[in-house]
C-alpha cells in the first residue's frame, strides 16, 4: 500500500493577520468548510468580516450557520457581510482591478472606523470562469492587494476551484499570494476522498470506503483525535463503508475520553450499518442522519 | 428476532452444518448469473457488478445494499485472510438470490480471525467492550442475510454462501428496520 502523505499546504487555521493567502478547494464543501473556519476564528477575534461567494450571500449564511457559525448575530451587529461578487468586486458583469482595489481599500478603511482591530475577506474567484468583461486584470488584481496588505490588521483569502480553473491561471495567481490554504487531505483518487473537516473540526469522508483506505483513514482519526472538544465524521457524500473502516472510526470513537464525542454524519442506509453495529448504545457517539449531497 | 445479553438485536438462526451438494440447489441446474474474481484489487468492481446484477435481477434497494456490504466482506475475507484469491458467483433459484464466494487457497493464513467452520456462530460485537475485535464482518453478514452457510470445498479451499429471498414471510422487506 502506498505512503499516505498529507498535503503540506498551510492549514487554514494557520492564517496571519496581513497574509494574502490563495485557497484551492476541489469541491462546494470543501469551500464551505474552510470559509467557515476563516470566517469563525475571524468572528471569535474581533475582526470584521467579509464573505464575498459566488453562491449568494442567503445560501452562503445558511451554509455556515449550518456549520456552527454565530453568523445571524455578525450580521445583525455589522460585524459580517455576506455578499455577491456582482454588485462589489464586479460592476454588474465586467471586472476592472482598480475600481477593485478601491472598493477593499474602502473596506478596509470602513472596518478601522467601525472600531474593529482587523478585516477578513474572503472572496470566491469563481466569477472569473464566467464570461466577465476584464477578466484578464485578475492578477494585476492579486498583485495590488498583495501591495496594500502592509496594513498588519488585514487579511484576504482568495478562493480558486482547482478543478475548474486551468492550470496556468492557477499557477499564475497562486505566486501572487504568500500562503496556499487546502485542506489536509489524506487520501483521494477516483473512488474515495479523505480530508480534514474544519468547521465543525473533524474529517470528512466521500466515496466509497473499504479495507485499502485503512491506513489513510487511521491516520486521519489519529489527527483529529489531537483536535479539541469533539470529532465531527462526515459521510453525507459516503455510499459505501466496510467493516474495517468502521471498526476504526467505532474504536476511536470508543477511546475519546468523556465528555468529547464523535459525531457520526451520514446518509440513511450507512447510517443502518453503524446501527446493526451496535453504535445507538456507544455513550460517546452520535449518530446523525444527512441528506445524500 | 430475539435481543442478547447487550441488547443486541439477533436472529434465532445459527449457521447449518450442511452437506456440500445441499449449498445451493441453484448451481446444480442453473448458471450463475455473475462469475466474478476475487482479489484485492477488484473489490470496487465486485461492489459494483454485485449491486448492478442484484437490481436487475429485482431484490429490493435494501436487500441489494446488504447483499452488496455481504459480498464485499466475504471477499475481504478472501484477502485478508485466505489466500487472496478466489470467486463470487450468484445464481437465482426461484425466490430465491443465492451469492457464493470460494475461496481457491488450500492453506488459509494462520492469522485468520474471520475463519469460521460449520456450526459456529461468530461472536456479536459488545458496545461495551473495547476494542471491537475483528470478526465481525461475518456477523454483520448474519444480520443482513436470510441465510449463511459455510462447507470447505473441493481442494482445500472455503465456500460462503449468503442467500437473500425476494420477500420474507411477513411480506415486508424482511431486512432490518431503518433508524429512525
Amino acid at each position: 500500500m502506498a505512503r499516505v502523505t498529507v498535503s503540506s499546504d498551510a492549514q487554514i487555521t494557520e492564517l496571519a493577520v496581513n497574509d494574502h493567502a490563495c485557497l484551492t478547494f476541489g469541491e462546494p464543501d470543501e469551500l464551505i468548510d474552510l470559509t467557515a473556519a476563516f470566517v469563525r476564528d475571524g468572528l471569535n477575534g474581533g475582526l470584521k468580516v467579509i464573505w464575498l461567494s459566488d453562491s449568494g450571500p442567503t445560501q452562503a449564511v445558511t451554509e455556515l450557520a449550518r456549520r456552527g457559525i454565530a453568523v445571524e448575530a455578525a450580521l445583525a451587529v455589522g460585524q459580517m457581510a455576506a455578499l455577491a461578487c456582482e454588485n462589489y468586486l464586479l460592476s454588474g458583469q465586467s471586472f476592472a482591478a482598480g475600481q477593485a482595489m478601491i472598493w477593499l481599500i474602502e473596506q478596509m478603511a470602513a472596518s478601522k472606523n467601525e472600531g474593529y482591530s482587523g478585516l477578513r475577506v474572503a472572496l470566491d474567484m469563481s466569477w472569473a470562469l464566467r464570461p466577465i468583461a476584464g477578466v484578464e486584470q485578475l492578477p494585476d488584481f492579486e498583485e495590488n492587494v498583495g501591495k496594500v496588505l502592509t496594513d498588519p490588521t488585514v487579511s484576504v483569502l482568495c478562493q480558486y476551484d482547482r478543478e475548474r480553473f486551468d492550470p496556468v491561471t492557477l499557477a499564475s495567481v497562486t505566486t501572487l499570494h504568500t500562503k496556499s490554504v487546502a485542506a489536509s487531505t489524506y487520501c483521494a483518487n477516483a473512488v474515495l476522498r479523505i480530508c480534514r473537516q474544519y468547521a465543525p473540526p473533524g474529517i470528512r469522508l466521500a466515496g466509497e470506503i473499504d479495507l485499502h483506505a485503512e491506513e489513510a483513514l487511521s491516520l486521519a482519526l489519529a489527527e483529529a483525535l489531537r483536535l479539541d472538544g469533539d470529532i465531527t465524521v462526515s459521510m453525507a457524500g459516503l455510499s459505501f463503508i466496510d467493516v474495517t473502516c468502521m471498526r476504526l472510526i467505532v474504536n476511536l470513537a470508543k477511546s475519546i475520553p468523556a465528555p468529547r464525542k464523535v459525531i457520526l454524519q451520514c446518509q440513511p442506509k450507512v447510517a443502518n450499518r453503524f446501527a446493526t453495529f451496535g453504535v445507538t448504545e456507544v455513550s460517546s457517539i452520535s449518530l446523525e442522519i444527512v441528506d445524500d449531497q | 428476532m430475539t435481543s442478547d445479553a447487550q441488547g443486541f438485536p439477533r436472529r434465532d438462526r445459527r449457521i447449518p452444518a450442511a452437506p456440500p451438494d445441499a449449498l445451493p440447489p441453484a448451481d446444480r441446474h442453473t448458471e450463475p448469473i455473475l462469475d466474478h474474481p476475487v482479489d484485492g484489487d477488484s473489490l470496487y468492481q465486485l461492489r459494483a457488478s454485485v449491486a448492478a446484477h442484484a437490481v436487475l435481477a429485482g431484490l429490493s434497494p435494501r436487500k441489494a445494499d446488504d447483499l452488496v456490504i455481504a459480498a464485499h466482506e466475504l471477499a475481504a475475507n478472501v484477502v485478508l485472510h485466505g489466500s487472496g484469491h478466489g470467486r463470487l458467483r450468484i445464481w437465482l433459484c426461484d425466490s430465491t438470490l443465492h451469492c457464493r464466494v470460494t475461496d481457491d487457497g488450500s492453506e488459509p493464513r494462520k492469522d485468520s480471525a474471520e475463519t469460521v467452520r460449520s456450526g459456529e456462530e461468530p461472536g456479536s460485537p459488545d458496545p461495551s467492550s473495547w476494542p471491537i475485535e475483528p470478526g465481525h464482518g461475518l456477523w454483520l453478514i448474519r444480520q443482513l442475510a436470510d441465510d449463511l452457510s459455510v462447507r470447505r470445498a473441493q481442494g482445500g479451499g472455503s465456500d460462503v454462501t449468503v442467500s437473500f429471498s425476494f420477500t420474507s414471510p411477513d411480506g415486508t422487506d424482511g431486512t432490518r428496520p431503518a433508524v429512525s
